[in-house]
């Protein structure tokens, strides 16, 4: 029989061992080179994560990345839930992105399912996905122009979003986490006088949008900070397996949109936005236009929808069921989110809950993008770069 | 007793042994004033702030436009605990604080505040006056630098040690273009002597007759008080508070204020250099007695101007890198101040 103070000794053992072993550092400073701690905690964090820059005088010669501070173990969380009980769990991986992860969610199990929602369902979620691109990227312009130290354009970008965010609330009733689909239809249909109020709202940010590209293509100020800064080349993004505006800047048309086509995205005609040198400026403009674009396919979907179900017919299920059985099978449906390609593999052994639910997001990939290029430039130009992916810590680490 | 305060102090009398007291009391009048003119420059700023970016601003505390803000914060600054890290070298930490606000206040002694022009004479509100007194205010402005650097070393703090040099390093580059401009003012009036500088500009204000000199000037005055895009010091994205990671309550406050004392008294320093003073036309002022008022307003009313140009400039502008920072400075700076100086020497002969 174990004594419990011999299992407290012995602990307390472990614990002087791990305290006081020294934690060599893997790397060697000479006299002219210091050691930076970027994080876990720093203002320009959006999440918990940290940078070791290796400096000598302002530049940095090496960065190495450490993840994983911010772990809400969501991938094992959802194999304990049904599958509506995992919707709303969906929205906490990413807060900016929400409406996008809860779709990555959706088409899958809908997949494995076999069903498929009614046109209008489709379009109402084709607009959600939209509008959530709009303001994910209005707040991500906006926090990496705060990063240059340009608070006023975070004002400016807030009080667009606001906007957004309203048309967002008149649909779903949340502005953050929404919980909005359902397998096989949306939850709620478009209210009344919400066409008229949208079309307004997506004018003015698209002449807001226009401004800004002026704004930041003419000052000179800005781009003394921003062009040929932390530059990715073509070779670069496909090896660190970068998508989204990161990987589009760098001048690959890879859109899911466009590659792999859910919804009703076939039938609505937009252009993939691509930059050639893929620096911090092309980043950025990449998502102006994509915005813009964004607005052009909201209004397309806000012509083309007619009045019919939201869910389709003979369904045992619809908004308001608790649970359901999903058939045996794996399913995998990319969906284009604010940051890249969004995906959740999920497999079903037939029960209630899914038997693995895998998150392919596309913020890892773009925390992996930093470290190498933060090499060789300057501090100042580390948030610049960090702040240009425009990754998510809180998805990156689930 | 060419001066406001040092006339009082001749009218009561400078045999009596009460003549220094007067001369204090005067002294601490002017220094309480430019204080309350300073946190008025911190409301300004942020009302003004509050209008570039389409917000409101302050709008609780005293009135509807937030008046009585900063005597809350500095309520809040008082009360608070005052920290003091572990391993910080204590005098080096301790006295930056009040290094950088001694250096301010150095500085207000020598700048006339405007003036008031009694029956065609002048009357500047200074503390006291002397013949080189435009030198004086640089030399003594640049002792705040030292204030900054002791503050980041004595921190204990990477990020602190990162600002300080990077404070140093944009000080020694900008001050030279900063002095250059002055020197070409000074040629141009002949003097060192304020008064003097401003009543050369009864006729034509020096931004008119050397205007690169004035644009050279305002680029390094920025640059000097370290406000965007020139706040590299305290560029929060990198360096979290810069040189006041640190410090916290009462001594944050210090420093801080001591940024808008330098940021009021630098403003007061370009109308003087560049935008004639508290010249007015002698027609209009000797009317009637109260109207010797006016100059003293005029002055003021180009105060806040000028205030307010450098609040915007802040709220409009991203941050560059330092090695932008000094290669602006020494690179094209320096040249160009070099270029005016000649110019203005040419036109200083002429005159």
């Amino acid at each position: 029989m174990v004594n419990k103070h011999d299992v407290k000794r012995r602990m307390r053992q472990l614990m002087d061992e791990y305290i006081h072993e020294p934690q060599q550092p893997d790397y060697v400073l000479d006299e002219s080179e210091m050691m930076v701690h970027i994080g876990p905690q720093h203002p320009i964090q959006p999440g918990p994560f940290l940078i070791d820059l290796k400096l000598k005088g302002e530049t940095v010669e090496t960065a190495k990345l450490y993840m994983g501070y911010g772990h809400k173990g969501i991938e094992k969380i959802l194999e304990g839930l049904t599958y509506i009980q995992g919707l709303p769990v969906t929205d906490r991986i990413c807060y900016l992105s929400a409406l996008s992860n809860n779709e990555a969610y959706v088409s899958s199990v809908e997949r494995l399912l076999d069903i498929e929602p009614p046109e209008r369902s489709q379009y109402i979620r084709v607009i959600m996905q939209e509008l959530s691109r709009i303001q994910s990227h209005l707040l991500g312009i906006g926090e990496y122009a705060t990063d240059l130290g340009f608070v006023t354009m975070f004002l400016y970008m807030i009080r667009e979003r606001e906007y957004v965010l309203g048309l967002i609330e008149d649909i779903t009733g949340a502005r953050i986490t929404h919980a909005f689909p359902r397998f096989g239809g949306v939850r709620e249909d478009i209210p009344d006088g919400w066409r008229e109020k949208a079309v307004d709202v997506l004018a003015m940010v698209n002449e807001k949008c226009e401004m800004y590209k002026e704004l930041f293509s003419d000052d000179s100020v800005y781009k003394m900070r921003t062009v040929g800064i932390g530059t990715l080349t073509k070779e670069d993004v496909i090896k660190v397996g970068l998508t989204g505006p990161a990987l589009r800047a760098a001048g690959i048309d890879y859109d899911v949109r466009r590659v792999y086509p859910t919804l009703t995205y076939p039938d609505i005609d937009f252009k993939v936005q691509t930059a050639k040198n893929g620096d911090i400026f092309d980043r950025v403009m990449v998502r102006i236009a994509e915005i813009q674009e964004s607005c052009w396919i909201i209004e397309q979907a806000l012509d083309q929808m007619k009045p019919g179900p939201l869910f389709p017919e003979g369904l045992p299920f619809g908004r308001r069921t608790p649970s359901m059985r999903v058939p045996p099978g794996e399913a995998y449906v990319p969906v284009e989110d604010p940051r890249g390609e969004m995906a959740m593999y999920i497999r079903s052994d037939g029960t209630d809950k899914p038997y693995r639910v895998k998150i392919r997001g596309p913020a890892f990939s773009l925390m992996q993008g930093l470290p190498p290029m933060l090499e060789n430039v300057y501090i100042a130009d580390v948030p610049a770069i960090a702040a240009s992916m425009d990754s998510c810590n809180s998805e990156a680490d689930r | 007793m060419d001066y406001l305060i040092g006339g009082l102090y001749y009218i009561l009398g400078n045999e009596n042994w009460w003549g220094p007291w007067i001369r204090g009391i005067c002294g601490l009048i002017v220094m309480g004033a430019i204080l309350v003119f300073a946190m008025f420059t911190v409301w300004l700023e942020r009302k003004y702030a509050g209008d570039i970016q389409s917000r409101i601003g302050p709008n609780r505390v005293g009135g509807s436009h937030g008046e009585l803000q900063l005597i809350a914060d500095a309520i809040k600054l008082f009360t608070k605990e005052d920290l003091k890290p572990d391993k910080v070298d204590t005098p080096l930490w301790a006295g930056a604080p009040i290094l950088m606000f001694g250096s301010a206040l150095l500085m207000l002694v020598a700048i006339p505040f405007g003036a008031f022009v009694f029956y065609g004479k002048d009357y500047p509100v200074a503390v006291t006056q002397f013949d080189v007194s435009i030198l004086y205010i640089e030399a003594v402005s640049a002792i705040g630098i030292v204030g900054i650097f002791m503050a980041g070393w004595g921190s204990n703090n990477k990020f602190s040690v990162i600002a300080a040099f990077r404070n140093m390093a944009r000080m020694i580059g900008y001050e030279v273009p900063l002095g250059l401009t002055i020197v070409s003012v000074a040629i141009m009036a002949h003097s060192l002597n304020i008064v003097d500088i401003v009543s050369a500009q009864s006729h034509i204000w020096y931004v008119i007759v050397a205007p690169l000199g004035f644009v050279i000037y305002m680029v390094a005055l920025i640059a000097d008080l370290g406000r965007i895009p020139f706040d590299q010091n305290e560029a929060e994205e990198e360096l979290i508070a810069g040189w006041a990671t640190e410090y916290s309550g009462m001594r944050f406050g210090l420093g801080y204020f001591a940024e808008y004392i330098h940021m009021v008294l630098g403003a007061c320093i370009t109308v003087i250099l560049f935008f004639g003073g508290w010249n007015l036309p002698g027609i209009l002022v000797n009317l009637h007695p109260v109207f010797g008022l006016l100059p003293f307003a005029w002055f003021v009313f180009k105060v806040v101007l000028v205030l307010m140009f450098i609040i915007m400039v802040r709220w409009a502008l991203p941050r560059i890198r330092i090695d932008q920072v000094t290669t602006l400075g020494w690179k094209v700076l320096l040249p160009l101040a070099l270029l005016n100086l000649a110019w203005t020497s040419v036109i200083g002969v002429i005159w």
